[in-house]
Formats: C-alpha cells, sequence, structure tokens
C-alpha cells in the first residue's frame, strides 16, 4: 500500500506541478460554448428577463426560442428557395447553428443592398448571405471568426479562347458587375470593362456570346458549372482577390455574447468538419473548409481564444482605397449642393487616390488623342490626296482602293485591326493603343478628307485645261479649295475619339468608366463626361473654323 | 475552307447578317426619331427671333455631341428599372445605341432641312427633293456608326465579327476574318450609295419633266 502511494505521488507529482505552473489553463471552445449557451438560458429562464428593455442578443435568442437569419433566396448552391423549401450552404449552415444553440431558425430574405441594414434595424440576429469580409464592412457590422467560407473572383470565358494569367487579359473587354471590389484590380492589367447592374447576366451574356470573358465570386458560377452545357463550353481561366466570407451581427450594444457564441461554434464547426459536410452536401467548393479544418484542429487554435488569434484567424480583404488629400473637401461640397438643389451630387474622381490618377490620366490622354487624331487626319489627308491626284496610276490606284476600303469598314471595325496590327508590332501598352487609334481615326477621316482634295485637283485641272492657267502650284489651290471638306472630316476625328476606348486607349471616357465600376456617382460622372467632350470638340470647330477662313483667303488671293 | 482561308463558325455568315438587320434596325430607328426631332428644329430655326436662335444653338450642341459618349451616357443616366406612369422606360441595347445616334441625325436632318425649306420657299423643288438622297446618305451613316453597339453588348454585325476573331490566335487568320466584314458592310454601302445615286437622277428627271 506504502509502495502504491509512492508510485502514484512520483507519477502523478510532475503533472500536478506542471497544472499548478500555468496561470490558466487554455478552455476548448466547447467548454467555452457550453457556458456562454448556459449563462444565456438561465437568465432567460429568470422571471421577467425577458421582458427587459435591451436585452441581450444571445439571451433574447433563448427567450424567443429562435434564430433570426438573413439569408439570400436567389443565389443558387447558398441560398436558394422554392416555395417554401430553402436550401443551399448558407442556409444549412444557419440551421446548423440554431440547432447547436438548441433553438429554431427562422429565415428573413436579404440581398446585397438589405444585409446590412437589415442587422442595423434589429429585423434578423445574424446575417449569412454570401457576404465578403473586408475593411469597408468592419465598421458597419461585428463579422464572426472564422469564416465560414472564401471565394474568390474567378474569370469565366469559353473553353476554345487561350487565357491563362493577367498578361492574356490585356485590351480584352471583360464583363463585370457595377462595384465588384476586384474590378479595380482588372483595370490595373489593362483590360477593358463591361458593366452590368446584375450579376445574373453574366451567365447569358457568356451564352449569347456577348461576353467573351466575365469575371465573379467562384461562388456564383459555382452552380452554373453543375450545368452540364455551361461546362462543356466554359471553364475557369483564373482566380484572384481572395475573400472570406464572414457571418456577421449587428455592432450595437448587446450583441457582444451572441458573437462570441457564434465564433466559439464556428471554431468548433471547421475544427469537427461541419461545415465541410453541409459544403460538400451542397455541393460547392471545398479547398478553403479543408484547408480550416486543418488549422482549426491544431492544438494552438483549438482554444476558446484560437478566434482571436491572428496566427489562426484570416485577416479581413483590404478594400480601402486612398482618399485624396483634398476628399473632405469634396464631401462637403457634395453636401452643400445636395442641401442647396436637393441634387445628388456624387463626384468619385476626386475623391480617392486611384480615381483621381484615373481621372488625370484620362484627360491627359484624351487631349493627346484629340491631337494625335487631327494630325493624323491632316498627314493622311495630305498623302493621300495627293497620291489620288498623282499622274501614275501605281500610285493613285492603291490611294483610291485604300479610301474605298477604309470608307467601306465600320469606325469599330477599322480601330480594331489598327490595334491587332499595332500589338503585333508592339507590345500592348497605353501609348501603343493611343497611337493605334490615332493612326485609324487619321486614315478614317483622312481618307475622305484627300478624297475631297483629290476631286478639287481634278475640277482645277480641267479649269486649267480650259483657261490655260499654269498647271504647277494646283495643289495648295486644291487644298484651300476642300477646306470646307478637310475642317469637317477634322471635326469628325475630334468626335470620333471617344471611341478609342474601345481598343483600350486609356481615354477619358475608359478611365470614367474604370472609376465608375469600382466607385458611385454614375449619374454625375457621365454627365461631366459629355460635357468634356462637347467643350472639346466645340474649341476643335472654333479653330477649324478659324483654318478654314485662313484656307479660303489663301484661295482668293 | 482552303489553307489560307481560317477556319469559322458553321454559322458565322448567318450570325453575321443577323447581325446586320439589327445594324439597319438601329440605323432606321435613329432616322425616324432624328427625322421627327430635326424637322422640328429646322421649322423653328427659320423662324428666326430668339426661339431660331436656341434652336440653333441646341442644334449646335447636337452637332458636337460624339456619339460613342451619349451612348454611354445614356447607358449610365437611365435607371435599369426606370418607369413613366408605370411602364418601364429603360431603353434596350438596341434603343440605346439608336438614341445615341439621335444628336446626329437630328442636327443633320435640321440642317438639310432647313436648306431644303428655303429652296422650296425659293421655288427650287428640284433643290428641296435633294433632301431624299441627303437623308440616305445619312442612313448609310448611321448603318456604319451604329457598330459602336458592340461596346455595349448589342449583338450587331461588328459584334459578330468580333466573337470570332476573338477564337482566332493568329494575326493573319483575324484580318481575312475583317476583311469579310469590310466586304459585307461594304457591298451594303456601296449598294446604299448607288441607290441614293439612282434616287438623284430620278428626281432630277422628275424635276425636268415638271
Amino acid at each position: 500500500m506504502g509502495r502504491t502511494r509512492v508510485f502514484l505521488l512520483a507519477r502523478c507529482l510532475p503533472l500536478l506541478l506542471s497544472v499548478l505552473a500555468l496561470p490558466t489553463r487554455a478552455e476548448t471552445p466547447d467548454a467555452a460554448l457550453a457556458g456562454l449557451i448556459a449563462d444565456a438560458r438561465a437568465e432567460a429562464a429568470t422571471p421577467g428577463a425577458c421582458a427587459q428593455p435591451n436585452v441581450d442578443r444571445l439571451v433574447r435568442i433563448f427567450c424567443e426560442n429562435r434564430l433570426r437569419a438573413g439569408v439570400r433566396e436567389y443565389y443558387p448552391l447558398f441560398g436558394a428557395r422554392e416555395g417554401q423549401t430553402r436550401s443551399g450552404y448558407d442556409v444549412d449552415v444557419a440551421r446548423a447553428l440554431a440547432g447547436r444553440l438548441g433553438v429554431e431558425p427562422v429565415f428573413t430574405r436579404v440581398n446585397a443592398a438589405t444585409r446590412i441594414p437589415l442587422l442595423g434595424e434589429d429585423r434578423i440576429d445574424v446575417v449569412l448571405a454570401t457576404m465578403g469580409h473586408n475593411t469597408q464592412r468592419d465598421g458597419q457590422v461585428r463579422f464572426i471568426r472564422p469564416h465560414y467560407y472564401q471565394s474568390e473572383t474567378i474569370l469565366v470565358g469559353p473553353r476554345a479562347l487561350t487565357v491563362k494569367d493577367w498578361p492574356d487579359i490585356a485590351s480584352r473587354t471583360i464583363c463585370v458587375t457595377i462595384g465588384s471590389g476586384s474590378n479595380a484590380q482588372i483595370v490595373s492589367h489593362n483590360a477593358r470593362l463591361m458593366l452590368f447592374d446584375e450579376a445574373g447576366v453574366l451567365p447569358d451574356r457568356l451564352k449569347d456570346e456577348t461576353c467573351a470573358l466575365a469575371a465573379q465570386d467562384d461562388s456564383f458560377f459555382a452552380f452554373y458549372f453543375t450545368e452540364p452545357d455551361f461546362e462543356r463550353r466554359f471553364e475557369r481561366k483564373f482566380g484572384f482577390a481572395q475573400v472570406p466570407w464572414g457571418m456577421a451581427v449587428a455592432r450595437s450594444a448587446g450583441t457582444d455574447r451572441l458573437a462570441r457564441a457564434l465564433d466559439l461554434a464556428s471554431q468548433i464547426f471547421h475544427r469537427d468538419g461541419v461545415f465541410l459536410d453541409i459544403a460538400r452536401k451542397n455541393r460547392i467548393g471545398t479547398g478553403f473548409l479543408e484547408r480550416q479544418q486543418a488549422v482549426w484542429q491544431r492544438p494552438t487554435c483549438n482554444t476558446d481564444a484560437g478566434s482571436r488569434d491572428p496566427a489562426c484567424v484570416l485577416p479581413a480583404f483590404n478594400a480601402d482605397l486612398q482618399p485624396t488629400p483634398f476628399a473632405g473637401r469634396v464631401v462637403a461640397f457634395e453636401d452643400w449642393v445636395e442641401a442647396r438643389t436637393g441634387i445628388d451630387l456624387a463626384l468619385p474622381m476626386f475623391k480617392t487616390v486611384p480615381a483621381w490618377s484615373l481621372f488625370k490620366a484620362g484627360i491627359a490622354n484624351s487631349l493627346i488623342l484629340v491631337v494625335g487624331a487631327l494630325a493624323a487626319t491632316l498627314v493622311f489627308a495630305l498623302v493621300l490626296g495627293a497620291a489620288q491626284s498623282a499622274g501614275s496610276p501605281l500610285l493613285r490606284w492603291p490611294a483610291r482602293s485604300l479610301t474605298v476600303v477604309l470608307q467601306s469598314s465600320p469606325v469599330v471595325l477599322t480601330l480594331v485591326i489598327a490595334a491587332a496590327v499595332a500589338q503585333a508590332i508592339f507590345a500592348y501598352s497605353s501609348a501603343v493603343a493611343i497611337g493605334a487609334a490615332a493612326v485609324a481615326l487619321g486614315l478614317m477621316n483622312g481618307s475622305n478628307a484627300g478624297q475631297a482634295i483629290a476631286e478639287a485637283m481634278h475640277t482645277l485641272r480641267s479649269e486649267a485645261g480650259t483657261r490655260g492657267a499654269a498647271a504647277h502650284g494646283l495643289f495648295g489651290h486644291a487644298i484651300s479649295r476642300s477646306a470646307t471638306q478637310i475642317v469637317s472630316f477634322l471635326i469628325n476625328a475630334a468626335k470620333g475619339t471617344p471611341i478609342a476606348s474601345f481598343i483600350g486607349a486609356p481615354e477619358l471616357l475608359s478611365a470614367l468608366t474604370d472609376i465608375t465600376s469600382f466607385a458611385s456617382g454614375r449619374a454625375t460622372t457621365y454627365s461631366m463626361l459629355l460635357v468634356f467632350y462637347i467643350a472639346v470638340v466645340a474649341i476643335v470647330v472654333w479653330l477649324c473654323g478659324r483654318l478654314r477662313d485662313w484656307l479660303e483667303r489663301r484661295q482668293a488671293s | 475552307m482552303t489553307a489560307w482561308f481560317p477556319r469559322i463558325s458553321d454559322d458565322f455568315v448567318l450570325q453575321l447578317l443577323l447581325g446586320m438587320t439589327v445594324n439597319f434596325q438601329i440605323a432606321a430607328l435613329a432616322l425616324v426619331f432624328g427625322l421627327a426631332l430635326g424637322a422640328l428644329f429646322a421649322w423653328v430655326r427659320l423662324a428666326g427671333g430668339v426661339v431660331g436662335g436656341a434652336a440653333a444653338a441646341v442644334i449646335g450642341l447636337m452637332r458636337a455631341a460624339p456619339t460613342f459618349v451619349v451612348m454611354f451616357f445614356l447607358l449610365n443616366i437611365i435607371p435599369r428599372d426606370a418607369t413613366l406612369f408605370g411602364v418601364g422606360v429603360a431603353p434596350s441595347g438596341i434603343m440605346t445605341v439608336a438614341l445615341s445616334l439621335v444628336p446626329y441625325s437630328a442636327s443633320y436632318v435640321a440642317d438639310n432641312g432647313a436648306e431644303a425649306l428655303k429652296q422650296l420657299r425659293a421655288g427650287s423643288t428640284l433643290g428641296a427633293l435633294q433632301f431624299l438622297p441627303n437623308v440616305t446618305r445619312a442612313f448609310f451613316v448611321l448603318v456604319m456608326s451604329s457598330s459602336a453597339g458592340a461596346a455595349i453588348g448589342v449583338t450587331e454585325g461588328i459584334a459578330v465579327i468580333l466573337r470570332e476573331a476573338e477564337l482566332m490566335p493568329a494575326l493573319g487568320d483575324k484580318l481575312v476574318l475583317f476583311a469579310v466584314g469590310i466586304v459585307f458592310f461594304g457591298v451594303t454601302l456601296q449598294a446604299g450609295f448607288a441607290l441614293m445615286r439612282l434616287l438623284q437622277r430620278r428626281l432630277g428627271r422628275l424635276a425636268t419633266r415638271g
């Protein structure tokens, strides 16, 4: 007996000492969650507690025996509804959470616009609605950590289209939805954007070939890839801009314990593979959840403090754009205009550094393009006019043929051809796109103006023949005689410059389209754009008027 | 297909022709709106005075407005769910392109319409009838300009060509395809101009007989 006591003491003493040496032993998330639930249930059971104003949200959930969850209804595989039947990953996660708390789930329909306001108005307890956790939203709601899913933006296109990485998308048009956080990243790789209000139209636009490429959350396209026809025709090209998805509760008083309970439940669900099972049941991607399970099974993370440990949880996606030094004054001006006129003025191009840079570059590039297009028009007019007036058919016929071809080609097609040839010779850059656009606009308008010069030359030659005047110096007179036509095609060239955005020239239309893809204020932005271009064309008209007067005076003398 | 000719989709020609009908549809809509608006402005401008001056200023602004910018302006300024007396008024893609061409067509009609009215008042029927071939010319310019719709996802002729070109990796193949597009549009344009010249000759003969 004595030997047994000595043996036990010898075996247990080091263990006892090691336990006593710890200031506090880390509790398991299960124990912490059980404690929270037990305390809240006990409070809910206290007479009169449920009738208290501003009752704690977790306590109220037990008072009402329900968890009010905001979920989507039109987001296939994540939140869908057919009659009274709801399905999807988010819906099943809400059910699992309610089950863990021992209450009934009650669902409320939310969408991207209403999910945060409904939390703020206390019409739901928690939102599970495909909501990316970014730094901008951190100030509006309290996100539950660890995140219950992660999406990334993927580029989807026809299988026959060779696009593997960023270099392959330069100068291509990508269909995106307005306000998507990843648009700025796409723009930075010299792609053009075609904007849509709703993601729901993107698969149809891919199918009817309006869009060659579309960018949207992988979670969104997951459903469409379950359709055999869509899967046969299209594929995921590559992904970027990973964003963790968070459940969220309101940031108001009385939500701390609810948030803490959900943190712990989320942690347990990752560790035990509950999220994974729900994902598999709903046939969505599980890569992120498998990685997270490994994280939350680690002893260092599988503690009640794990959800606060930066080594275990993921950071929010940084969506903050650096404000300009004068952003505050711009906001004050917007408020001033709204207060006095009721007009909801929005000037996003002045408020953030990326938007301001795009805006300045857009104006500069537009002016360069206008000057380039005018110069190219004038040069091609003179060259093609001279060639079409030449005595040698070797010069005359190629020039005439080129003019007919250019007249027969719609402006967009001519620009695309110029861009394709330029990109075959030079590596793609903004300067190449602007140069190609200037040449294309110059060729189109210059060929017409050149034809006018040639026709004037023809009449002058006829007159010279009949009147016996000197044939030399006729070309100068032909230019003067066709002044009105030359001027009208110069104006046409200036008016055509915004179309250069179609081939990726970063002029003002292109810049403002990029800005509005990640900021608000489309009405103000495009109104400003229209005013800018009308002003530019008006100045060109005035300058061309002066040129015409000079040419006509020259002809008269 | 021969070795020098790129492999194109079986239904490409059909799709291109269908796309070109959209170009004609857009041009027709733009011309109808332009005729209505332009005729009104021409009449008001000829009336003179302050109202006439204002009409001339509006025509000048319409003349200076770039079609492509007007198209994006309309696309972004009109909400997708816009209604008037409970009826949805948000324009379709085709209508947006057509409306963006209205400033051009209206100013063109106003300029030529005013000239035609002047000729008519001066007793020159033939001069006034020149308005008809001029409108025909404007129609074919509008057909060519309607290709801008490709930028906002309207499936017109150029959009069909560009869609096919996206699948071609070699520049040579793309250029052959673009040449096919130019032939299709070029034949249409030249046929239009031939029609215009025929119309001019007919009108000339009519006026001479008169």
